[in-house]
């Protein structure tokens, strides 16, 4: 009895010890969370329920309670509009890029000839389009054939539906017009939105290389088809990954430069008005983390929990 | 005898013309797609190797008629490449190189111990990679200018009378301070893929290493460093493309010595603004040849980067075996 006791104090004292170290890990992380995050991002919050006044001492506000909400939702005629078009775009996009991306990182995962030449290629969105110069190429005063007039669609170029004409493509099968547009309007997205894929098949290239061969032999030898392979094998082990995958890209749709987001930089950058554009990203995040945490959860009901 | 013979042969003919077909269908949709995505690099590097008059001749498709590299040298110049050059590397890779360290510490602090709070941090980890920099601007701006642990500097400044709250905007600290706390640009991203990657290291070697009397962090730089290769990998790359292409937060803290990326997004002002005497004009077309230049000379090193990483980056990924 008393070597029982003796066992458990011991034990529990490894564990105080490994909670212990495991805090001293976090702590340079936690310090800064606090500094430069969770600070700066009350007051924040505090801006978008207040009068805020840019002067030479420095910034002073002044609290007005819900008023710049009331404003948003009540009287600016764009921003209720451009909440639902965001939500609307996000629901379009993400099974688009996710699906898009892993089908592209299986492909280049396999062997073949000339694999590496492909894999550079594919990682030249990651470095030409987090920058300026995508901005730069799509900007009005550089040549206008690279950009079709749809440019308000997406954040990224939009030059690709302007190298093929899908629109006459499709006219031609005689389709209903409402038929045509959505066909249309994917095709068309698939080509802006191969430019949101290079992180998301790099990641997925990783999570692929992790999977062990065994399991595909195995499954050889059990008589499975590629088919069957891919979803009893691939899909389930690349569960993190996927998860990862969405987490990445659900944020990148939602801080696209467009929209909502677009709208209130401009307050803030050109017309420095801090408050009501508080109030204007805050509102969209509210919507938006709801949307991400339920997609998420049905992700992890439905998914993850069935592959484990 | 003769029939199984004949079955082979016929299923391993099956097998090879349907290698062959999936192998057409692969190059041409490889091919398609990397047309998408090159257009843009062709495009850059026809206009930037073309002489001024090349932009009005409508016969000049891609290949320039008049190679000249002159639109380089006023690229150069604009983008005052060696000294802007120096500043990205001072201020920018350096902080890049601090952040992947730091991430992977509090990464592993998260993936493999057990406390308390664990599941909010967790939680905020997340916040952290859903807000945008934008969101906090001005608060971050007024905490870079005064910067203080938790109002303790000020106290004691206002009661000696002296301002002890260094001012970090306009310095490299701007940088660094944030990327040692872990919580620079994209940090969050970074440390959430490290914490998904330790997870699914296998326990029984940092379980056996603890055995032998290692403690947690002789653990981590031993056994858990050397094996995750491809995740510090990954974070570099991305690191440094990330940190090398950021205009928003070295926009923000800096008011001159800007980095490259910055001094790219004014390109058109100081062309505008005049090189040597010279004015060019803000949007005509034969900027676009200086500004393809710029745009080259800027991307040029990541380039070189991924290219020398790239061989490594795969190599690095095929000898994971023991993940999974």
């Amino acid at each position: 009895m008393a070597e029982k006791i003796k066992k458990m104090k011991k034990k529990k004292g490894v564990e105080q010890l490994k909670s212990r170290y495991g805090r001293l890990f976090v702590l340079p992380w936690e310090i800064g969370l606090v500094l430069f995050f969770i600070v700066p991002l009350v007051t924040s919050i505090i801006y978008s329920f207040s009068n805020v006044i840019l002067g030479n001492g420095g910034v002073t506000t002044e609290w007005v309670g819900l008023r710049w909400y009331d404003f948003i939702i009540n009287s600016d005629p764009k921003y209720l509009d451009q909440v639902k078009d965001a939500v609307a775009n996000f629901l379009v996009q993400l099974p688009i890029i996710v699906a898009l991306s892993l089908i592209l990182a299986i492909i280049l995962n396999q062997k073949f000839a000339g694999r590496m030449m492909a894999r550079a290629i594919f990682f030249l969105p990651v470095i030409i389009a987090t920058g300026v110069i995508l901005e730069l190429l799509t900007s009005e005063y550089i040549d206008v054939s690279l950009v079709t007039s749809s440019a308000e669609s997406s954040g990224a170029g939009n030059y690709g539906s302007s190298m093929i004409d899908f629109d006459a493509i499709l006219g031609n099968l005689g389709l209903p017009e409402d038929i045509t547009k959505i066909i249309g309007d994917y095709i068309g997205s698939i080509f802006n939105l191969l430019w949101n894929c290079g992180i998301q098949i790099v990641l997925f290239i990783a999570g692929l290389q992790t999977i062990p061969d065994q399991l595909y032999e195995v499954s050889k030898v059990e008589g499975a088809s590629k088919w069957e392979e891919f979803w009893y094998i691939t899909i389930p082990m690349l569960g993190n990954s996927i998860l990862l995958v969405m987490v990445y890209t659900m944020i990148d749709i939602f801080t696209q430069k467009t929209g909502v987001m677009k709208s209130a930089f401009e307050l803030m950058d050109e017309k420095l008005v801090y408050d009501r554009s508080s109030a204007m990203l805050w509102f969209y995040f509210i919507i938006v983390a709801a949307i991400m945490s339920l997609v998420l959860a049905i992700y992890h009901r439905f998914c993850l929990k069935k592959w484990n | 005898m003769k029939i199984t013979k004949n079955k082979l042969t016929s299923r391993a003919a099956k097998e090879a013309a349907f290698k062959f077909v999936t192998g057409i269908i692969r190059w041409a949709f490889l091919l398609s797609i990397s047309y998408i995505l090159l257009y843009p690099m062709i495009y850059m590097i026809s206009s930037a190797f073309r002489d001024a008059q090349d932009f009005v001749d409508p016969t000049v498709v891609w290949v320039p008629k008049n190679f000249s590299v002159n639109n380089f040298v006023i690229a150069f110049k604009a983008l005052d490449y060696l000294k802007t050059f120096w500043n990205t590397f001072r201020m920018e890779i350096i902080s890049a190189f601090i952040e992947i360290v730091m991430c992977s510490i509090t990464a592993y602090g998260l993936a493999r111990f057990d406390f308390k709070e664990k599941k909010l941090l967790m939680g905020m980890l997340i916040v952290t990679i859903l807000v945008p920099t934008q969101m906090i601007m001005l608060p971050l701006m007024v905490n870079m200018h005064y910067l203080d642990i938790f109002g303790i500097l000020g106290f004691i400044g206002e009661k000696i009378g002296t301002e002890l709250r260094p001012n970090l905007l306009n310095t490299a600290w701007a940088f660094y301070v944030p990327s040692i706390f872990a919580v620079g640009l994209k940090a969050g991203l970074f440390t959430y893929m490290y914490v998904q990657f330790f997870k699914g290291l296998p326990k029984e070697l940092e379980e056996a290493a603890s055995i032998d009397g290692a403690g947690p962090v002789k653990t981590f730089l031993t056994i858990v460093v050397p094996s995750s290769g491809t995740i510090f990998l990954t974070v570099t790359i991305f690191s440094i493309i990330w940190h090398w292409n950021d205009v928003y937060l070295s926009g923000l803290f800096l008011s001159r010595d800007y980095p490259l990326s910055v001094q790219l997004s004014r390109i058109f002002t100081i062309l505008n603004s005049g090189i040597d005497g010279v004015k060019y004009g803000s949007y005509s077309r034969s900027t676009v040849g200086i500004v393809m230049a710029a745009c080259l000379l800027v991307i040029l090193p990541m380039l070189i980067m991924y290219c020398i990483l790239q061989k490594q980056f795969i190599k690095s990924i095929d000898r994971v075996g023991i993940v999974g």
